[in-house]
């Protein structure tokens, strides 16, 4: 099968995902009790006003047709308007979008280091001390809920020895480095939650190939230790793991609305919190869909990355 | 002679749960200059461990008590890790055993090759890398593959390259882990003939470690062999070959299958090597034949009786005196009475996958991997599938046992059809055909003891047994009722096989399909599964269909021999036509590709038109590598089936043209050969 082809098919399979999840989506919000209407007018409301708000709002149409309605307006990139604020959700989601893309980029930067680096140390002298003391240290931070870990590297680092800030509040005028430092421990903590698999598989894989034919042939080869780590080792290794580092990135989603919320930062995750709890539907299907698309995003490079990895899978079914 | 290596008592031992053991012990060997050695013994006596030292490698737990392997002045074995990696390669370089394992998947073959000549900066003056990967690959009979992955090569093609890395630096050595074992017969050939033309023109030394004498007979120029991690035998190679001085290797040559059509029972090697049953003295005392009782308490060591060889056996006298060769002739068995037809395949046509969405979607099928196949089994007989990897064969042995539904055709077992899917057979079909395969280790399970996993299938077929029944089928395969309660990994390679066959037989099939069973295993264990197989289709009646890569194993014992190249049946005959008179051309390869126990200087013949490939299913499949293809007709018609006495022959060529045209080797070259050396 042509890589062409093998892109094709998965990204079609993406798209069915995702309209999978956009009907799941409609019909759990759907279910809720209470309309929109209400929500906007209070509770205080004349039946009349209510009335002609949702013709406004084409609350009175079958919802097969509203969902359709809703569906193609979202892929015209029409976000709707969010109850909240009665601002245009694209205007509000647009900055958070960016803060939380800075912030993952920067945690993702992090994470490749913490979990290469430490994986890489444990297989190389596996069964040694350091690989314990490493494997000990990550199932401890395995064991650690999110915002615990969040609270723990808040109180070291902003309150024991104060050297970043607690609130990690930017705005349009920071300058690069404000935003750099404010990023840092939630960036940190991200890492950490997302590398602690990330290690642990590769630890395992990179084991098993280090025992493998090819890496035993590139050593009799006399090629140095580190050539024979980089160049046949690790590419291979790498690829079980790309698939928990897709995982991550699911994780990273949801993870980063908790941490996000602990360090009071204004990004996706808090907006998706507050739209929660003011329960302003269209701004919850809007921002639901972009974290669905973004995993499902994810996976779909992951497995693209495997395929270039491995040019066996290329002619696998 | 200027030595170029040399071993002097190494001592190697493995740690494990239980302490060290000793896997190799007082091993002293040397190689000059330009020299092959071949080092020769059974899985377990230590040979690869030796020769991993020379290249300074060993595993983790590995330990080298004592020796010295003194290799340009210096030993290897006090050399540093940087030294070591200098001299990996460039001067010592390995051809390793299994060459699609060993070469590294995501990276294509040729910056494999460059990775080797820039780590050493290897590249001759005056030339370009680019030129010299295409120069090294000429070398070893390719074309320029560099940017292929290793995947995009056949098994041949691979292990050709991992050749032409390891002389990409000109090395002084080259060690050679089996480096044919997983190849098919003819590929095997032609890398042994690519070897010994490259020693003519390199003049590098080799050491060949493999089990397999047979091949260094064609290579090498002396044989250590090795015996529970001692050396026991050193000679030269046709000395070796003729006139075996240890009792071990003289068990080992006896147990060498070849197609000369001779019958030597009873002189194969009994018993398995056992470390934890090892007497103080000779270490081959328990399976020896001259054992006296002064060989369990003395121990005996390597000691020079001629000038080229040394013996580790102090009544080598009576071992190499020479016997009566133990010569039977094959008899032509008549079937007495006209035998029941048990299987017959008809019209078979097999391929794999579903099509694909897009496949569907676009009208196309998929590629037929096995064409109308015709086979008919009687009761009690055994019929051998033989054919190179790939060739189909465990597809339809997957057909009949109803795990692959055919695309088309009928499967009868005792004129009744069987359904097509597994889930569709009636329980009592299912039991009549049993399937035993490849690999005991993978097919045993390994947390059930063996009286559990014996039950399984009586319980499944609900079958009322008593406890003799198992001790009877364990009696049955040469084992006894002390193995009911062990786990298939305390049992060793041979055993475990032998587990497997007596589960089939318990259920009293009427078929076995014995898929590949004696591959994974050494030749002594293989020549006593054969033994077993002979004498359970005596006793019991039991018909076989064996399928198998290894015309010299099957002639031992099969009744009838169908050839598959490519998905289609080229020749079916019985035993004694196919070797006497083999007349296809393909069969004709085959059988000059198996390696007779002298050198016999093979050189493959070369294809008549080696661009003229079929398309599957409508020429012949051997069109492109038939040394007696007749034009363009052979790739693009198909060739007629020509019905003989007591088979056919699918070929364009007519039985009487295919016959005068005598081939090169002539065979009964074979028979001859086993003659002399006897």
């Amino acid at each position: 099968m042509s890589i062409f082809r093998l892109l094709a098919s998965r990204i079609l399979f993406s798209a069915l995902t995702l309209l999978l999840v956009s009907i799941l989506i409609f019909l759990i919000l759907e279910a809720l009790p209470g309309d929109v209407a209400t929500r906007i007018l209070g509770r205080e409301a004349t039946a009349k006003a209510l009335e002609v708000l949702r013709s406004q709002l084409h609350l009175d149409q079958p919802a097969l047709v509203r969902y359709f309605q809703w569906l193609g307006d979202f892929l015209r990139g029409d976000l709707g308007t969010s109850i909240a604020t009665g601002r245009p959700i694209a205007d509000v989601l647009g900055p958070r979008i960016v803060n939380t893309l800075l912030l993952s980029l920067f945690a993702f930067a992090i994470y490749l280091v913490l979990a290469l680096i430490p994986a890489i140390i444990q297989a190389v002298n596996r069964g040694k001390m350091i690989d314990n003391v490493i494997s000990v240290i990550t199932l401890l931070l395995l064991s650690l809920p999110d915002f615990l870990l969040a609270t723990i590297l808040l109180f070291l680092f902003a309150v024991a020895v104060p050297i970043l800030p607690a609130l990690a509040t930017i705005s349009e005028n920071s300058t690069w480095q404000e935003m750099l430092r404010a990023m840092v421990l939630p960036a940190v903590t991200l890492a950490i939650m997302m590398a602690v698999y990330a290690i642990r598989v590769l630890r395992d894989s990179l084991i098993e190939v280090l025992r493998s034919d090819y890496v035993r042939l590139a050593e009799l080869k006399g090629l140095r230790p580190r050539a024979v780590l980089f160049r046949h080792a690790l590419p291979n290794a790498i690829v079980p793991a790309l698939n928990v580092t897709a995982l991550n990135l699911g994780f990273l989603i949801g993870g980063v609305v908790i941490v996000e919320r602990v360090f009071s930062y204004p990004g996706f995750g808090t907006l998706l919190i507050d739209a929660l709890q003011l329960r302003d539907i269209p701004l919850i299907k809007a921002t639901v869909m972009i974290s669905a698309a973004v995993y499902v995003a994810a996976n779909l490079a992951a497995d693209v990355l495997a395929v270039l990895l491995q040019p066996r899978l290329r002619i696998s079914r | 002679m200027q030595k170029l290596i040399e071993v002097r008592n190494l001592n190697i031992a493995y740690g494990g749960a239980a302490g060290w053991t000793n896997v190799v012990q007082g091993v002293s060997f040397e190689i000059a200059r330009g020299e092959a050695f071949g080092l020769v013994g059974e899985s377990g006596c230590g040979k690869s461990t030796v020769a991993y030292r020379l290249l300074g490698y060993g595993t983790i737990n590995s330990l080298v008590q004592t020796g010295e392997i003194i290799f340009d002045g210096t030993d290897l074995l006090k050399l540093g890790a940087t030294a070591l990696t200098r001299l990996r390669g460039d001067r010592i370089a390995l051809v390793p055993q299994n060459p699609t394992t060993s070469l590294s998947p995501g990276m294509r073959v040729g910056t494999q090759v460059r990775e080797m000549i820039a780590t050493h900066r290897a590249l001759p003056q005056g030339m370009t890398m680019e030129a010299r990967i295409v120069e090294l690959f000429a070398l070893v009979g390719l074309p320029d593959v560099g940017h292929c992955y290793p995947h995009e090569l056949s098994g041949g093609q691979q292990q050709r390259v991992t050749i032409a890395m390891a002389v990409a630096c000109n090395p002084d050595l080259l060690v050679l882990d089996e480096p044919t074992t997983g190849l098919d017969v003819t590929t095997q050939r032609q890398i042994i003939q690519l070897l010994a033309d490259l020693r003519a023109r390199i003049g590098m030394a080799m050491l060949y470690v493999t089990h397999d004498l047979a091949l260094l007979a064609q290579i090498a120029d002396r044989v250590g062999v090795m015996y529970a991690g001692q050396l026991v035998e050193v000679a030269p190679c046709e000395e070796l070959l003729s006139a075996p001085a240890h009792p071990y290797s003289r068990g080992l040559i006896a147990s060498i299958p070849t197609t000369d059509g001779a019958e030597r029972q009873g002189r194969g090697l009994r018993g398995v090597l056992r470390r934890d049953q090892m007497s103080t003295g000779c270490k081959f005392e328990p399976r020896c034949d001259f054992a006296t009782t002064a060989c369990r308490t003395m121990p005996q060591v390597l000691e020079p009786v001629t000038d080229a060889r040394s013996v580790a056996c102090m009544r080598w006298r009576d071992v190499v005196a020479p016997q009566a060769p133990v010569l039977v002739k094959r008899e032509n068995k008549k079937i007495i009475g006209e035998p029941a037809r048990l299987l017959s395949v008809a019209d078979l046509n097999l391929s794999y996958g579903r099509p694909g969405l897009f496949d569907r979607l676009l009208g196309r099928t998929s590629p037929s991997v096995v064409r109308d196949i015709d086979l008919e089994l009687y009761a009690g007989e055994v019929v051998a599938l033989v054919g190179e990897s790939g060739s189909g064969k465990s597809t339809i042995a997957r057909a009949i046992s109803g795990r692959l539904p055919p695309r088309t055709g009928i499967i009868r077992l005792d004129g009744a059809a069987l359904a097509p899917a597994l889930k569709d057979r009636s329980v009592e079909e299912l039991r009549q055909i049993q399937y035993i395969f490849q690999n005991p280790d993978a097919s045993l399970n390994p947390r059930r003891r063996i009286r559990s996993i014996l039950e399984r299938p009586i319980d499944h077929f609900g079958i009322k047994v008593d406890e003799k029944a198992l001790e009877s089928v364990l009696e049955n395969v040469g084992l006894h009722a002390g193995y009911l309660d062990r786990f298939p990994e305390q049992l060793s390679g041979g055993e475990r096989q032998r587990i497997a066959i007596a589960r089939a037989l318990l259920v009293n099939p009427k078929l076995l399909i014995c898929d590949e069973i004696l591959s994974a295993l050494d030749v002594s264990v293989q020549a006593r599964i054969v033994e077993l197989l002979r004498s359970l289709k005596e006793k019991h009646a039991v018909a076989m269909l064996f399928i198998s890569h290894d015309l010299a194993v099957v002639q031992e014992f099969a009744d009838r021999v169908a050839v598959l190249y490519r998905g289609e049946l080229m020749q079916l005959a019985d035993i004694a036509t196919l070797l006497d008179a083999p007349l296809h051309p393909y069969t004709e390869m085959l059988l000059e590709a198996a390696p007779g126990l002298r050198r016999d200087h093979y050189v493959s013949r070369p294809p008549a038109f080696p661009v003229s490939k079929a398309i599957p299913g409508v020429g012949c499949p051997l069109a492109g590598r038939c040394p007696r293809q007749v034009g363009s007709l052979c790739a693009e018609t198909r060739p007629p089936v020509q019905v003989s006495d007591n088979g056919f022959i699918r070929c364009h060529l007519a039985a009487d043209e295919l016959a005068t045209h005598a081939s090169p080797a002539d065979h009964s070259d074979f028979a001859g050969q086993v003659r002399s050396i006897s």
